[in-house]
């Protein structure tokens, strides 16, 4: 009851932070092989390298640096009106690393994790608003993922932990001065300077798991919203051909990606001495949701000759600002259930069977109006295997252990209906599938006599 | 053990580079624009023009795909008066008799020769029934329409007009004109015309006789399925946003039908519009179902300031093209009408234009 009465206390203290940080590719396709093969309802049992993302509080798990990296690859099949829309493959390194500790006895862990894109560290697309698009799975997944997190051990039963995770947003400057001339533009002199950051963000998380008994545990997380900006900015002035100067300013401004504050509470039951039972509900703040339209601001000031325009030229017109649509955005709650089987053990050997099942449905309102952010409930099974070979040599006191999964998710194929028949995109059908494939391989260094993370 | 791990990462980060990225393959549209106009690489002549001549003024384009190749009917003037001809590209953009293939020009196809024509054909509007073409054109008394059994080249009028303005209808101010037929999935067919500043609708079940159609059944009186656009409120404009294009008057007409993925039936029309100050703009409307009232877009699909009129609109593989009559400026004191062509989508660069067909 008392270890119930901190979860609690703690929860409510959890909740109360604001501003921490999240990552899109865990969130999408899982971090670590285990857990993923687990549909991702590790909150509670989650230990190693993959606590970073599930919950930092179970980083205090380890009795030994443990160092894990392994690979996946998550192949999508987004079709509209049944022809595939190309969404791109989201495949990299994961990796990461714990190192435990004690800090005046009280046992505590530090704990690294990267997700290494193969393609691109990070990837800004502004589309227009009406433009289709996958909304959860085009761009928001390509992306680097990188958190550093530490977490002590209270009590026996109790561990709590939190962290930082990092981004970077991009502001950039385009200044153009000189001469235009706009009968021979060969002839023109014009000077250019690029001025560009990458700003780093950091985004804090925190956790806290709670050991009830040798067989149960439970877990709460909390992990903030995260806004990755794109700030651009253009400066043009000069003169043009001697007729007349130019002045054009840009300022664009848009949040490339959006990640919603989340809150899981998870539960890990050892329902056999072989046989393990994992569930977790995720709340996601999505109807915070900020859309992915650029804000316009722009200037353009070009005063016509003395004489008047020549008959050949029509001066440019400003640009008149985006009416953006608002994207209306729905709270969910996602279920994830995790099963791990123990299929054989001895001395030295263990080895498991894994499958877990979660379901997504769509936080987004259907498209009806001018906007297109097309995205579709989801089913996700999941299935793994994995071994761990315990002391590796009489000189090597540490654990192998190499888990493989495999997930195949489906987006329920639903039809799209325009309210207006004059919309330029009309009605569609829409949906998908996506498969993930990867394998984790962790070593970890338990010390003469050690049993590895309790 | 450590030195190996450190490998590996480095290994792993060298061993891709980024890829281009993805995700906007095959995305659905009503595929009736944007239009952007064709580029100089894109069109034998002078982009974006595909059928001129300074002495012809072509106009008033109509098309109808043939196979691979694009029909062309429009309106050109002669000494005789303006009459109706027909050319043909095998890529919707080389067609048959413009300026730069030299030394020949369109057949005519179509003359005014009925008293009620009052000596003028124009506005033609083509569609295929069964074998045969039929050509409807707008005159001094009405609306006709001719057949062809022998692709286009030759047409036998029917006694006309099959349409005319009918003074009991209030927005009916002038003549019917600019006739823009399409047919149902059944093979029904349906005309969209201009009379004054709205466009209106009628139908047919012998193809020959029409009964003019009420797009608002709640009202007594027969209602067009467009009329003109609504100005913007006060203060209802961003800066810099561009009023409504379409506020003083809708017309020529031009449809098509498709069957949406969710099923419906979807009537798409372009049409001309023109605001108070004379400007004007190619627009977009359309209506799920084979009646009641358009409902319009209000950007235009197609608007580059050279009083572009009478669209024409024709599906290929891979998009559509808009023709229409567009104004031709070769310097600032000679100018003439003459027919110009666009693509939708805009993102797509067309390869450049095939020879001139050898028959019209």
């Amino acid at each position: 009851m008392r270890r119930l009465r901190a979860v609690l206390a703690l929860v409510v203290g959890l909740v109360a932070l604001e501003r921490s940080a999240h990552a899109n590719p865990p969130d999408t396709y899982g971090f670590g092989s285990r857990e993923t093969a687990m549909g991702n309802a590790a909150s509670a049992d989650t230990r190693g390298f993959a606590a970073n993302y599930y919950n930092p509080a179970a980083l205090a798990r380890s009795r030994g640096i443990e160092l894990a990296v392994g690979y996946f690859g998550a192949s999508h099949s987004m079709q509209i009106n049944g022809l595939d829309t190309g969404v791109d493959p989201v495949k990299g390194i994961n990796g990461g690393l714990v190192v435990p500790g004690r800090l005046f006895g009280v046992p505590f862990a530090f704990g690294l994790a990267v997700h290494l894109p193969n393609d691109r560290i990070s990837r800004v697309r502004a589309l227009r608003q009406e433009q289709p698009r996958w909304e959860l799975y085009d761009n928001r997944n390509q992306r680097l993922f990188l958190a550093a997190n530490v977490a002590f051990e209270l009590f026996p039963w109790l561990e709590i932990g939190g962290g930082l995770s990092f981004m970077s947003s991009t502001r950039g400057r385009l200044d153009i001065t000189g001469s235009a001339n706009i009968f021979t533009p060969d002839d023109s002199q014009l000077r250019h300077e690029v001025d560009a950051d990458l700003t780093a963000i950091r985004y804090p998380q925190a956790g806290i798991r709670v050991k009830l008994d040798e067989r149960t545990s439970l877990a709460a997380v909390y992990r903030g919203e995260f806004q990755l900006s794109l700030d651009l900015g253009a400066h043009l002035a000069g003169d043009v051909s001697g007729l007349t100067t130019a002045l054009y300013e840009l300022e664009t401004h848009s949040v490339n990606n959006f990640l919603p504050q989340q809150v899981v509470f998870g539960g890990s039951w050892l329902l056999s001495d072989d046989l393990r039972g994992s569930l977790d509900m995720t709340w996601m703040n999505w109807s915070a949701y900020v859309p992915p339209v650029a804000k316009l601001d722009v200037v353009l000031d070009i005063p016509p000759p003395a004489g008047g325009w020549p008959p050949s030229i029509t001066p440019p017109q400003p640009v008149a600002p985006t009416r953006i649509e608002p994207l209306r955005m729905h709270d969910r709650m996602i279920p994830h259930l995790g099963i791990e089987w123990r299929a054989y053990r001895s001395r030295k050997v263990e080895a498991f069977v894994r499958a877990g099942y979660e379901y997504s449905k769509s936080p987004i309102e259907p498209q009806t109006g001018l906007t297109n952010y097309i995205d579709r409930d989801r089913h996700t099974l999941s299935w793994g295997f994995g071994g761990t070979v315990h002391h590796l040599a009489r000189v090597v006191p540490a654990s192998l252990s190499l888990d493989f999964h495999l997930s195949y998710s489906t987006l329920v194929e639903a039809t799209t209906r325009k309210a207006s028949a004059a919309d330029f995109v009309g009605d569609y059908v829409a949906k998908g599938s996506f498969v993930n494939l990867g394998f984790t391989t962790t070593m970890a260094f338990d010390g003469p006599g050690g049993k590895g993370d309790k | 053990m450590k030195r190996l791990f450190a490998t590996g990462f480095v290994v792993a980060a060298c061993a891709t580079t980024g890829a281009d990225g993805d995700g906007d393959l095959h995305l659905p549209s009503v595929n009736v624009g944007p239009f952007r106009k064709l580029g100089n690489d894109e069109v034998p002549g002078i982009a974006p023009f595909v059928l001129d001549d300074r002495t012809a003024y072509y106009r008033e384009p109509a098309a109808l795909v043939d196979g691979a190749d694009v029909l062309l009917f429009a309106v050109a003037k002669t000494p005789a008066g303006d009459v109706i001809v027909r050319s043909r590209a095998n890529d919707g953009r080389a067609f048959f008799g413009t300026s730069s293939d030299s030394g020949r020009s369109p057949p005519v196809v179509l003359r005014p020769t009925e008293p009620w024509e009052g000596g003028v054909v124009s506005g033609p509007s083509a569609i295929r029934m069964g074998t045969d073409i039929l050509l409807f054109y707008a005159a001094a008394g009405g609306i006709g329409v001719a057949r062809s059994s022998d692709g286009g080249l030759g047409f036998a009028k029917v006694p006309g007009p099959i349409l005319a303005r009918d003074p009991a209808v209030a927005w009916e101010t002038t003549q019917v004109t600019a006739p823009g037929i399409y047919a149902l999935p059944d093979g029904s067919l349906r005309l969209l015309y201009a009379s004054g500043r709205a466009i209106g609708e009628a139908v047919t079940t012998d193809g020959v006789r029409f009964t003019r159609r009420d797009a608002d059944a709640s009202t007594p009186a027969i209602d067009p399925v467009l009329g003109p656009g609504a100005p913007a409120a006060p203060g209802s404009l961003l800066p810099n946003e561009k009023p409504p294009f379409d506020t003083a008057s809708v017309g020529d007409p031009c449809a098509s039908v498709r069957i949406t993925p969710a099923g419906r039936l979807h009537v798409r029309v372009l049409y001309t519009g023109r605001d108070e100050a004379g400007a004007s703009a190619i627009g977009f409307a359309a209506r799920y179902g084979d009646e009641g009232p358009l409902v319009r877009n209000r950007a235009p699909v197609y608007s580059v300031g050279q009083k572009e009129i009478a669209p024409a609109y024709v599906e290929v593989t891979g998009g559509a093209f808009l023709y229409v009559q567009q104004e031709r400026r070769v310097n600032d004191t000679l100018f003439y009408n003459a027919i110009a062509a666009a693509f939708a989508p805009g993102t797509v660069k067309l390869p450049a234009p095939a020879s001139y067909p050898d028959a019209p």
